[in-house]
């Protein structure tokens, strides 16, 4: 018993030890020193690639170094309040570097994956895995899920009264620092910090002082949660709808503000109803979601039939 | 399950204007002020007469001045006919002071030793008044920067005869509140006068530090009984900020504070007033605030109220003139086994008068319990009135209670009166938002509970008290909800 419990310890212990290593650092060069690890990941995109026949990405997807980072395998949820189903099997497998984009009806079950991805308690996983950086997300609690390096935009973000913007992000900053083993920042310290970001989503400062959303406009609260996705950093970026309620301008300041973000290593996957977006923040992957379920992946071309014809066109095609 | 009760009461009443809230059978055999006081005339309580003896024994009954003489004889006389409160009165129904009655009360007849003096803290910041069981003490106190004609200290020594004469109008006045109130009368062995001359600007607040060194050990049945009595006159114009500050003492020993503050605001006056209370949790903290508004006044009060095993603030607030301002802002918090009590009322009888009420309380234990009875009263010429009243509470805790009761009463036809109650835990939703940034639960639930409470706390005109205040409520929250 003794022996079999300690080998168990050791063939699992690889997996934690990698992970806050890699949640410490944004650059490459994380994975350079751990060479078996790009091995395992290679092996596993190879079996996952299969389990998708019908894309043909056109977009970078060329090196054999990508590393995989996000990979759903057959995830069921139900609502936790009525136990009615909403994620009915849904696979997909997102590398580092890559966009994708996920489109469907109202009520297909677009948000609710972007939910249960973070831990949203009014779900139940009732099936399937999903796997980030090579960890079991479902065993994780949501802040350590974004400590960990999974941001999602919240469709429509909830105020908070009595909190400042400024102090909440302080709070979410130093939770990251007290993470990676650094000193926390005092208000003074993360001003300084915080202010050159303001311009990237194009936002004056007594924005920092007011309260959480309270009383924002649909395009304040889509800034501020880029703004926090700009200040938290993540390696993936869940954009739920990240477009609805924005005029052309406030969508193209997000876009780029989004796009600023982008690295060779951190990921984004939007969900959206309109191509126009997909032309601000181009996707190597798009995914059609239907009844709890992707039916359909591809590249842009999709999305512009999707635009012309309507929902129609994919489910006859 | 956390429990609460929740009694709005909008009446509008063209005829009665009686401030009784009895039956009307009450009202229509006896009109007198002690009527309105009593059950059906009573006996005197036997609990209330030895009470009262003991007090009046206590105090040496010569060389009193004529005025404090007369208030110790009329509260005296309504102590005869008032019994001491139970749970059938409505409004003690959900204030539970029979512990009072259990324990053996002891007057502190004496002012302080110089000897128990050294412990207390020098203020520096503010000119600062020490009263200690009751009793001002002179030595202790630092009232150098005074502007000129402002006076404050005791009634004893107010230089000039006229202003005497002035304070005395005031000092046995028409108001007569509950059995507490006139047990302070009956009590108090002197008076601590304010007084602002017409005109005068008071630009530094005057701090008011309240010391309880007297008192049983934790677990005894000794209560030390002290109340002390001050009087804030502001003539026309004038302004002044006040800070009531009544402090724990050593460790938790009990006694039972039972102050009182009467305020006259002159036509075109202001006061302002912050009341921070953080007795011992074995104290009964029973206080009295009566404010009288001419034309044209303000009347701002904040309090923030975490002490005392029982605690309640009696708030009544009278309008005397048109155009008043008048808004009261509290916080409670109950973090152990103790009642947070607020019974304000506020009586409009003049036209455009303005008033805002916000109450708050955050019960996090399942003993804890606050208690809000808030009456507005507009009555028939108190036309154009604006007035509003909001209630929120954040019960912690299963079985954590809250009793609240916001009351309208309108008698006038052209008013614009608001008033809402809410009762909740933290929200789950705000909760998630924190823990999707990387904030874990702990950390996000002190957040939303202290930012609850800031509304109120940022009400504070002084900074330093504000900051001061703030870091004794999140101390008092991290150790209460580290320990659940």
């Amino acid at each position: 018993m003794a022996y079999c419990s300690s080998s168990s310890t050791t063939s699992a212990s690889p997996v934690v030890r990698y992970l806050p290593s890699n949640s410490t650092s944004s650059t490459t060069s994380t994975f350079s020193p751990l060479p078996f690890r790009s091995n395992r990941r290679r092996s596993v995109r190879i079996a996952t690639a299969s389990l998708s026949p019908v894309n043909s990405p056109s977009t970078s997807f060329s090196g054999s170094q990508k590393n995989l980072l996000l990979e759903v395998k057959d995830l069921t949820a139900v609502i936790a309040e009525s136990k009615q189903e909403i994620l009915k099997g849904v696979n997909l497998v997102v590398y580092e570097g890559e966009v994708h984009a996920i489109m469907g009806k109202n009520g297909s079950g677009k948000s609710t994956f972007a939910k249960v991805l973070v831990g949203h308690p009014d779900y139940e996983v009732t099936g399937g895995s999903i796997l980030f950086k090579g960890s079991d997300l479902l065993e994780m609690e949501p802040e350590e899920r974004s400590l960990a390096g999974l941001f999602m935009s919240f469709q429509s973000p909830v105020e908070i009264p009595g909190v400042s913007n400024i102090d909440f992000l302080n709070m979410a900053y130093n939770a990251r620092r007290r993470k990676l083993g650094l000193a926390e920042l005092g208000p003074i310290e993360f001003y300084a910090y915080i202010f050159p970001k303001l311009d990237l989503v194009n936002m004056k400062t007594d924005f920092l002082n007011r309260n959480v959303n309270e009383g924002f406009s649909g395009g304040e609260r889509k800034r501020n949660e880029i703004l926090q996705l700009a200040v938290l950093g993540a390696e993936m970026a869940i954009l739920d709808e990240i477009d609805s309620g924005l005029d052309v301008d406030a969508l193209r300041d997000v876009a780029k503000a989004v796009n600023g973000l982008l690295t060779p290593n951190n990921s984004v996957l939007m969900i959206t109803h309109y191509l126009r977006l997909l032309e601000f923040i181009e996707p190597s992957r798009i995914h059609i979601m239907e009844d709890g379920k992707i039916v359909k992946t591809g590249d842009i071309s999709i999305a512009k039939l999707l635009e012309e014809e309507g929902y129609k066109a994919i489910s006859t095609a | 399950m956390a429990t609460f009760t929740f009694t709005p009461h909008i009446a509008s009443r063209p005829t009665l204007s009686s401030s009784s809230k009895r039956k009307p059978k009450f009202n229509s055999i006896k009109t007198t002020k002690v009527s309105l006081q009593t059950s059906p005339p009573s006996l005197s309580d036997p609990f209330v007469l030895q009470l009262a003896e003991t007090l009046e024994d206590s105090l040496p009954s010569s060389s009193l001045p004529f005025p404090l003489q007369k208030l110790r004889e009329s509260s005296a006389e309504t102590l005869l006919s008032t019994p001491w409160p139970s749970r059938r009165d409505e409004a003690f129904r959900f204030t539970d002071v029979s512990f009072i009655k259990q324990s053996q009360i002891h007057p502190i007849s004496n002012p302080p030793q110089s000897s128990q003096l050294s412990s207390i803290p020098v203020e520096t910041q503010f000119a600062n008044v020490v009263i200690i069981d009751g009793h001002f003490v002179d030595s202790v106190s630092n009232l150098t920067e005074l502007p000129n004609g402002v006076y404050v200290g005791s009634f004893i020594d107010l230089p000039s005869h006229s202003i005497a004469k002035r304070v005395s109008e005031f000092v046995d006045g028409k108001f007569v509140g509950d059995l507490f109130w006139s047990i302070n009368g009956v009590g108090a062995p002197d008076l601590t006068v304010v007084y602002v001359p017409a005109g005068c600007k008071v630009e530094n607040p005057i701090h008011f530090r309240y010391f309880s060194i007297n008192g049983g050990e934790e677990g005894s049945k000794e209560l030390a009984v002290s109340n002390p009595r001050v009087l804030v006159l502001v003539e026309n114009g004038g302004e002044i900020e006040i800070i009531e500050e009544f402090l724990s003492g050593d460790g938790g020993r009990s006694y039972w504070a039972n102050p009182v503050l009467e305020v006259v605001i002159g036509c075109g006056g202001k006061v302002k007033h912050s009341y921070i209370q953080n007795q011992s949790l074995n104290a009964a903290h029973i206080k009295w605030t009566s404010v009288q508004q001419e034309s044209t006044s303000a009347y701002e009060l904040v309090e923030i109220s975490t002490g005392g095993k029982l605690s309640r603030h009696n708030v009544h607030i009278q309008q005397l003139g048109p155009e008043t301002m008048t808004e009261l802002s509290t916080l409670h918090l109950s973090v152990g086994n103790q009642t947070q009590d607020l019974h304000s009322s506020l009586v409009l009888d003049h036209p455009r008068g303005y008033s805002r009420q916000l109450h708050k309380c955050i019960v996090a234990n399942p003993q804890g319990q606050a208690v809000f009875d808030g009456n507005v009263k507009v009555n028939r010429y108190a036309q154009q009135t604006d007035a509003g009243q909001l209630t929120r509470s954040l019960l912690l805790e299963p079985r954590a209670t809250v009793n609240v009761k916001p009351n309208l009463q309108i008698i006038a036809d052209d008013v614009k009166c608001s008033h809402g109650a809410a009762i909740s835990d933290l929200e789950e939703t705000q909760l998630f938002y924190f823990q999707a940034r990387g904030i874990d639960l702990e950390t996000a639930r002190k957040a939303l509970i202290f930012s609850f409470g800031a509304e109120v706390i940022e009400r504070l005109p002084s900074t330093s008290v504000q900051k001061r205040v703030e870091n004794h409520i999140k101390e008092l929250l991290n150790t209460t909800l580290e320990r659940s």
